[in-house]
């Protein structure tokens, strides 16, 4: 495994590499090479084809360790050495990539690997380091720059050969973000310089270097291959026309330019680069409309400078004429203010008239030229980074369309898509309804900009015509359910929205968005065993409906609320009385499959669950003959993807995607393959808040519904880049409405949900074993228990407990028994679903406990999981001093980053207050209740205001399993016979033990 | 009683000093500057004329060993005619933190005494401030004490202080503001944050020593996950691509005899599908 890092030096980004494992070359012993750095070949290989052609070199970098060797980095997972170390300077194989290629390479870190299969199995594993992680932002950093156009070409004249390239300019808040960025930088992103010594470059400037190499890069990668057609300039034309094409050439250099050219070029070149940067000076110019008093047409422009830190202290040109000196303005007011006003002349040449006066301190405009300023001068001046006040109506109110509907018939307790309804489109100005007769009015006015009823409304003539043609065709007439949800969906047109829907009757219910509250209750069917608390039954009730209709639904609770539970008990209910329907099939991770299976065991006994996964699953006839035979089929993803034409041709009724992340990417394969199944009905689980990604929501809604929301291109045109780009709450209402009716999404902090909540929610999280995971637990067994055998007395017992040791190290993961540092990804199945779980608590912006019994699993598992989620994991084990630990406690409860705290349950058990979490993980068991309790008491203590969620890790038929049936027998009985620790298990007979640790069939899924 | 040949009681010459303070002889008399001139008066309605001006001599032979300025306090060591010296200490009263915030915010009110203080010059005009704030600049009295016998104030050691002090107030009338209370640096920092200082690269960021760093060397010092955050929270205006290209003064730059901007236009526009 190669642990890959990431400096830049000069233009070119370097990578290097630790290797965890044996090395391929011998490092040697040269005291100064890095002993354990991969070789520059080894690196090139593992990177692949982002690598290839690159130059391989060697770099000095400055590491802190011993003359032994350097610290290793925490991904790394190998143990650090050096007690106290220090600065000191070891030689590195580097790999150099180009800028387009580096960038090709950070891209690829965000990506998902599509399937498993992609890889190239002969080349060596790597995983980036935080520093190369780091340096993927950069990336993300320098192509939104160039997406927002802030660039500007420049003559680069540093390395002797004059070169034409693109440099980034950052201002206002991307100035900001480079202050943030650069004070995060990792320190060994500064601790590499290029072909000088090894020294310590300041954060700022690598930054800049970096951010220039990577925006050079992408924009050569988005300019056209020729800015200008025509011949390519040879060495005989004029500079500028060389540099012109250089710019987007392979080529860069200019070599052979007369320094009288260069010099020439590159000073106007900076000097339109430098005003760039004084368009967001600290004091900004600032324009204010005022609208006009009742019955008038006088609008006025007002002028004024305005600190740009402090908006509110806002000076009147009047004032910086009349030669006031101000805190917080430059020494010369009035000469900021005539330059800004000048330059706002060519955003706004309407602002021209301004200029003709010697002391400009407003200007008087009328109607038509305000409409003008608040639809184009105002947004561009703001963007150049001018401050401009508009009255608070703009933007708010516009023409939209209003939807009324009426159900035709008279039934009101029954809904079908093909029911026909009586619709009515109407117009409505923000919330207020507006007549055909006083719109017709309107349109004669020429003037977009009118007032109604006392309030500025913004009008366009494209607009107007529309509205006046959508009456005309459609003012009233007949749908059919289905269209009238289209209809919704669609969201009305560009340039005249569905801003309101008014409907009665159970469409009215299904479009209001909060359908959950409005249905009457479906109650909790018979043969669920357990109790579904009241929210959980509006969920039910929801998911009938909807399933009812034929339409598919995203059920997106936050994590813990029970959509298993859910989903389960309508399964049940659509079964009620014995009704034969077809079966469900459902796609989770491969972690969540035992799970599954364990739930629909406990809460719906007389589900017949067949799961199809692994070696051993059925095919052909004998998978019909399974289905036919089954309430809900449990599948993978990638199971699916492999069986997807035998899965097609199966009649089902109903898909559900759980954690469907999974599919939110509409391009990836998985995507491809769920859609490619038909059912009568589909139905996403996700606990993430899918509104927030719209990309992600389109890709889930066109999974459940297809083409509701029409084609991606029309979703983005229609919503994404309004309510991403320009926070249009038009949009975001529009979007709510077409979606709402389909997203049931209840926060675990929603006052209601609370109320039906305990305090402390216990769950048990179903794990699997890999192949690798049951292999080394059986040879574990078998050489255990021969030695239990043939022992006695304290021998015994100590091979008892030692053989519980290894297993519950198996369990937890291969390298946790083995400690040979091997690689962590991919090999348990107890960690994929710690990955899942903290992925969803992060994202929620909730902390978590993670408890585990083994100091040594937490110091595996705290680099792992800090790199794979991108947040801080504190780990707090014996070996830390008090202040340390205090320190980390301090930080975990004061800190508003969500977080995972993982600790030793033997360090940690008792005594910390730790309410700042409302998460505990056991990711493995001390099988002591009331150890577990007391641990679990660090969350769940006075100060803290939420529901606590518990959950315990446990393998599916392993001795985790058997030994957790144990305690809740023995818990039934007396409490007080556990309280003992693991010692009652050592009496066990021999036979009783095998058949306690016994690997069953169902541990491997 | 001995007198000396000065008028001063004095039982014993002083002991010699080496490497006291001296007080100047090139340089005429103080009180060339306004601050100093009132100061001097100040000293004049204390003690007469000629007390000061011996104080002056006492001073010139380097009696006085150190002075030292704090808020509140000037105190001196000055070698008498016993092997230890006197303490010679003069008070007056040092503003409050918010008194000075008071100021500092009035000060910076008026770009004339800001840009006269941050070029180490003190506008007379800023006496009308202190006032105005009911908080005047100079005292009307001082609380002066001396710990040798003399029982006459000022002694000649307080004497020899006090002209040392006012020629310090002539060269550094930021001293005047220390004793109240404010040292220059901390004054001039606020001034300079409530206004316009000296430009800011905007780009500037202060680094950490790497060695400062070896516990987390290889981790960013705020986590990924934090650092997107801020990146989804950022609204940055909307703007069309072309943007800078129009905003800007265009460079002189021609290209086949079309201007630079035009030629990049159309570019320009295709970039956010890129």
């Amino acid at each position: 495994m190669l642990v890959v890092h990431g400096a830049w030096v000069d233009r070119l980004l370097a990578l290097w590499a630790e290797a965890t494992g044996p090395l391929a070359t011998t490092a040697g012993d040269e005291p100064s090479r890095h002993p354990f750095a991969a070789s520059a070949a080894e690196l090139a290989a593992a990177i692949g084809t982002s690598a290839a052609g690159a130059a391989q070199t060697e770099l000095t970098i400055r590491l802190p360790g011993s003359p032994r060797g350097p610290l290793p980095s925490p991904e790394s997972g190998l143990p650090a050495a050096a007690r106290r170390p220090r600065l000191m300077t070891w030689r590195v194989p580097t790999v150099l990539l180009e800028p387009t290629a580096a960038l090709t390479l950070l891209e690829s870190l965000d990506a998902a690997p599509e399937d498993e299969a992609s890889t190239d199995a002969a080349a060596p594993e790597w995983g980036p380091a935080s520093s190369l992680r780091y340096l993927a932002l950069v990336g993300d950093v320098a192509r939104d720059l160039v997406r927002r156009g802030r660039i500007l070409p420049q003559l680069s004249t540093g390395n002797g050969v004059p070169a034409a390239c693109w440099a980034p300019v950052l201002t206002g808040s991307d100035a900001a973000e480079f202050r943030e960025l650069a004070g995060a930088m990792p320190p060994v992103c500064r601790a590499v310089d290029g072909e000088r010594a090894a020294g310590e470059r300041a954060a700022a400037d690598v930054l800049r270097d970096a951010l220039a190499g990577l925006v050079d890069g992408a924009a050569r990668r988005a300019m056209p291959d020729r800015l200008l057609a025509g011949h390519r300039a040879g060495p005989r034309h004029p500079l500028a026309d060389r540099w012109l094409f250089a710019l987007t050439a392979d080529d860069p250099a200019l070599p052979g330019a007369k320094p009288a050219d260069v010099e020439a070029l590159d000073g106007a070149l900076r000097q339109w680069l430098a005003s760039a940067y004084q368009l967001h000076g600290p004091v900004r110019v600032c324009f204010r409309l005022g609208e006009p008093a009742e019955d008038e047409d006088a609008w006025v422009v007002e002028f004024g400078l305005q600190p740009a830190d402090e908006p509110a202290q806002y000076v009147p040109a009047a004032r910086i004429w009349a030669g006031e000196r101000l805190p917080g303005l430059p020494p010369r007011p009035d000469e900021v203010l005539l330059a800004g006003l000048g330059r706002a002349v060519r955003l706004c040449s309407d602002l021209y008239p301004a200029l003709q006066q010697p002391q400009p301190t407003e200007l008087a405009v009328d109607t038509a030229w305000a409409y003008t300023f608040l639809r184009h001068g105002a947004p561009l001046l703001r963007a150049a980074g001018y401050a401009v006040n508009l009255p608070t109506w703009s933007g708010l109110r516009g023409l939209g369309l209003r939807l009324t509907t009426r159900p035709a018939g008279a039934r009101a307790d029954e809904l079908s898509l093909d029911d026909r309804v009586d619709v009515r489109l109407g117009l409505a100005i923000g919330e207020q309804a507006i007549g055909e007769a006083e719109l017709t009015e309107l349109a004669g006015l020429d003037v977009p900009l009118v007032r109604i009823g006392g309030q500025w409304v913004e009008l366009d003539g494209r607009q107007l015509r529309s509205a006046l043609k959508a009456i005309e065709e459609r003012g009233t007439g007949q749908m059919t359910v289905r269209e009238v949800i289209r209809e919704v969906a669609a969201g009305g047109e560009d340039d005249l929205p569905l801003v309101d829907v008014v409907a009665g009757g159970l469409l009215g219910d299904l479009l209001s968005g909060d359908a959950d509250r409005r249905l009457a209750p479906v109650p909790t069917p018979d043969t669920f065993h357990g109790t579904l608390r009241p929210y959980q039954e509006r969920g039910l009730s929801w998911l009938s409906f909807l399933a009812g209709l034929g339409l598919g639904g995203i059920l997106a609770d936050d994590m813990g609320l029970g959509k298993t539970a859910q989903t389960l008990s309508l399964l049940l209910s659509e079964r009620a009385g014995g009704r034969e329907l077809p079966a469900t099939l459902l796609l989770c991770p491969m972690s969540l499959v035992s799970n599954w299976q364990k739930e629909a065991a406990r809460f719906g006994p007389s589900l017949r669950v067949y799961v199809h996964h692994g070696g051993t699953r059925k095919r052909d006839e004998e998978l019909a003959a399974a289905v036919a035979e089954a309430d809900l089929v449990i599948t993978t993803y990638g199971t699916a993807a492999r069986d997807v034409e035998a899965l097609a041709s199966v009649h089902w009724g109903r898909i559900v995607c759980d954690e469907a992340q999974a599919v939110k990417n509409s391009a990836t394969r998985q995507a491809r393959v769920v859609r490619a199944i038909p059912a009568q009905t589909r139905l996403a689980l996700t606990g993430t808040p899918v509104e927030n990604h719209l990309a992600e929501l389109w890709s889930i809604m066109d999974f459940c519904n297809p083409g509701l929301l029409g084609t991606p291109t029309r979703f983005r045109e229609r919503y994404r880049e309004p309510i991403e780009k320009g926070r249009d709450e038009h949009a975001a209402r529009a979007l709510r409405r077409a979606t709402g009716p389909f997203i049931l999404r209840r926060l675990k902090t929603d006052k209601s949900i609370i109320s039906d909540l305990p305090e402390k929610l216990e769950m048990k999280t179903w794990c699997s074993l890999t192949p690798e995971q049951a292999q080394l637990y059986e040879a574990v067994l078998n050489d255990m228990m021969g030695k239990i055998e043939s022992s006695e007395g304290i021998e015994r017992r100590g091979n008892v407990l030692a053989t519980m040791t290894r297993l519950k190290q198996v369990c937890n993961h291969p390298a946790h028994l083995l400690k040979n540092g091997s690689r962590l990804g991919g090999r348990s199945g107890k960690l994929a679903r710690l990955e899942e779980l903290a992925q969803e608590i992060v994202e929620e912006g909730d902390k978590a406990l993670v408890f585990t019994q083994y100091a040594e699993f937490g110091a595996l598992l705290r680099p792992y999981l800090a790199a794979h989620l991108d947040r801080p994991v504190l780990w707090l084990h014996g070996g830390l001093p008090k202040a340390r630990r205090d320190e980390l406690v301090d930080r975990f409860q004061s800190d508003d980053e969500p977080m995972l705290f993982l600790l030793s349950l033997k360090a940690a058990g008792t005594g910390l207050n730790l309410t700042a979490a409302n998460h505990v993980i056991h990711v493995d068991r001390w099988w002591n209740p009331a150890v577990e309790d007391q641990a679990t008491d660090r969350a769940f203590r006075i100060g803290q205001r939420r529901t606590v969620q518990v959950r315990k890790f446990i393998c599916v038929d392993t001795l985790e399993e058997r030994i957790d049936d144990m305690i809740e027998q023995k818990k039934a009985l007396a409490e007080r016979v556990v309280g003992t620790g693991e010692d009652w298990i050592t009496d066990l007979s021999t036979e009783r033990l095998r058949e306690l640790f016994r690997l069953g069939p169902g541990a491997v899924s | 009683m001995p007198i000396g040949p000065n008028g001063w009681f004095e039982a014993r010459p002083p002991i010699r000093v080496e490497g006291g303070l001296r007080a100047r002889s090139r340089r005429g008399p103080i009180g060339e500057q306004w601050w100093s001139r009132r100061f001097i008066d100040l000293l004049e309605d204390i003690c007469d004329p000629g007390r000061l001006a011996r104080g002056r001599t006492y001073a010139r032979r380097g009696q006085v060993l150190d002075m030292e300025v704090a808020p509140g306090a000037v105190t001196a060591r000055v070698q008498g005619s016993r092997p230890a010296p006197y303490r010679v200490s003069i008070r007056i009263e040092a503003y409050a933190e918010g008194d000075w915030a008071d100021v500092e915010r009035a000060l910076a009110g008026q770009a004339l005494y800001r840009a006269a203080l941050l070029a180490g010059e003190m506008p007379p005009e800023i006496l009308e401030v202190f006032d105005a704030l009911g908080r005047p600049l100079f005292p009307s009295t001082l609380d002066m004490s001396c710990t040798c016998p003399d029982h006459g104030v000022p002694c000649k050691h307080l004497s020899a202080v006090l002209y040392l002090l006012a020629e310090a107030f002539d060269e550094d009338p930021f001293l005047v503001l220390a004793w109240r209370g404010r040292a220059r640096a901390d004054l001039l920092e606020s001034l300079r944050g409530l206004a316009d200082g000296e430009p800011v690269d905007p780009l500037h960021v202060p680094d950490v020593p790497l060695a400062d760093r070896l516990d987390d060397f290889y981790s960013p010092a705020a986590s990924l996950g934090r650092l997107r955050d801020l990146r989804e929270q950022r609204v940055a205006e909307p703007a069309p691509p072309e943007l800078l290209l129009r905003a800007l003064q265009p460079p002189p730059v021609t290209v086949r005899h079309r201007p630079l901007v035009d030629v990049l236009r159309a570019a320009y526009r295709e970039l956010p599908l890129s």
